[in-house]
């Protein structure tokens, strides 16, 4: 794969991936978001206290797409998913929900990224860690990374992209 | 036979299963809940005659959405009840596949609770009740 192919596929890649998360976050959690930022980084790590990470793999390459959340948005948006109130949201359903959210971004991009490449894409069920102030920190060595800064009605989060491109 | 109108809704998901009984609650129906598809099966044998519409998850353990759509489609007893699939899976690819296996109707995740009541209303054909 070229340079230009790969730049290329990165921007698909980062399109799908933040159309999704928009579309998701807007439609099952009630939630106006936008795009602030989109930085390629070496000296950021997203710190959050729950976050969801999902392996990307296809025939370009392989990755991983990682979203952080603070737990105050967290609860926001899982509230909003069930229809009740923050404060009766209990720790293992905010999981569930951010794992449920993670995972129609996780389709919703597949999908998306598939129809644009007209490459096969899988991705992996979302891993949820969970604690407060966590760091982000693992990503395949050597390899630049994204940092998409979106904000969901005066609260931030963090979608950091990673993908290693087969030669 | 009960008298209020059945939804089974199959999903790994239990945060969908609850996004599905808010809407079936303002609908007015009842819900049965599964976690796979042989959960599934086994709900609906025990619910005979019972059941007015089945909304599938696609990937699923134990038994997955489209190998649950064949196995109501070639029992009697539950090829005619409706079922809508309700997953992420969104290529057309598998659109195709779930409706030439006798699936009614088709959402992908994500849906507005408006998106899931008017599908659901669309696949009971409420004069029927």
């Amino acid at each position: 794969m070229t340079a230009t192919q790969a730049q290329a596929l990165d921007a698909k890649m980062v399109n799908a991936i933040s159309s999704s998360v928009m579309e998701v976050l807007s439609s099952m959690a009630n939630t106006n978001v936008t795009l602030k930022s989109v930085n390629a980084r070496t000296d950021y790590t997203p710190i959050g206290d729950i976050s969801a990470i999902i392996g990307i793999m296809g025939e370009s390459g392989e990755g991983m797409v990682g979203l952080c959340f603070n737990s105050p948005l967290a609860k926001m948006m899982v509230a909003r998913l069930l229809g009740i109130e923050p404060a009766d949201l209990s720790d293992d359903d905010c999981c569930d929900g951010i794992g449920e959210l993670v995972n129609m971004i996780s389709g919703r991009s597949k999908t998306a990224l598939s129809e644009n490449t007209g490459q096969p894409f899988r991705m992996s069920l979302p891993t949820i860690i969970k604690g407060k102030g966590h760091e982000i920190a693992s990503r395949p060595k050597n390899t630049p990374y994204l940092l998409m800064f979106f904000d969901a009605e005066g609260q931030e989060f963090v979608l950091q992209v990673s993908f290693k491109f087969s030669n | 036979m009960s008298d209020t109108p059945q939804i089974l809704s199959v999903d790994d998901s239990a945060i969908i299963r609850r996004i599905v009984k808010n809407t079936a609650d303002l609908l007015g129906f009842g819900l049965l809940e599964a976690g796979n598809g042989q959960e599934a099966l086994d709900v609906l044998k025990a619910n005979t005659g019972n059941v007015n519409l089945i909304l599938l998850d696609w990937n699923m353990p134990v038994m997955d959405g489209p190998t649950t759509l064949k196995n109501l489609k070639e029992s009697a007893d539950t090829a005619n009840i409706p079922v809508m699939m309700l997953t992420t899976e969104g290529a057309k690819s598998n659109i195709i596949e779930a409706i030439r296996g006798g699936a009614k109707q088709y959402l992908t995740k994500p849906f507005t609770p408006e998106d899931l009541s008017t599908r659901i209303l669309q696949c009971v054909e409420m004069d029927d009740f």
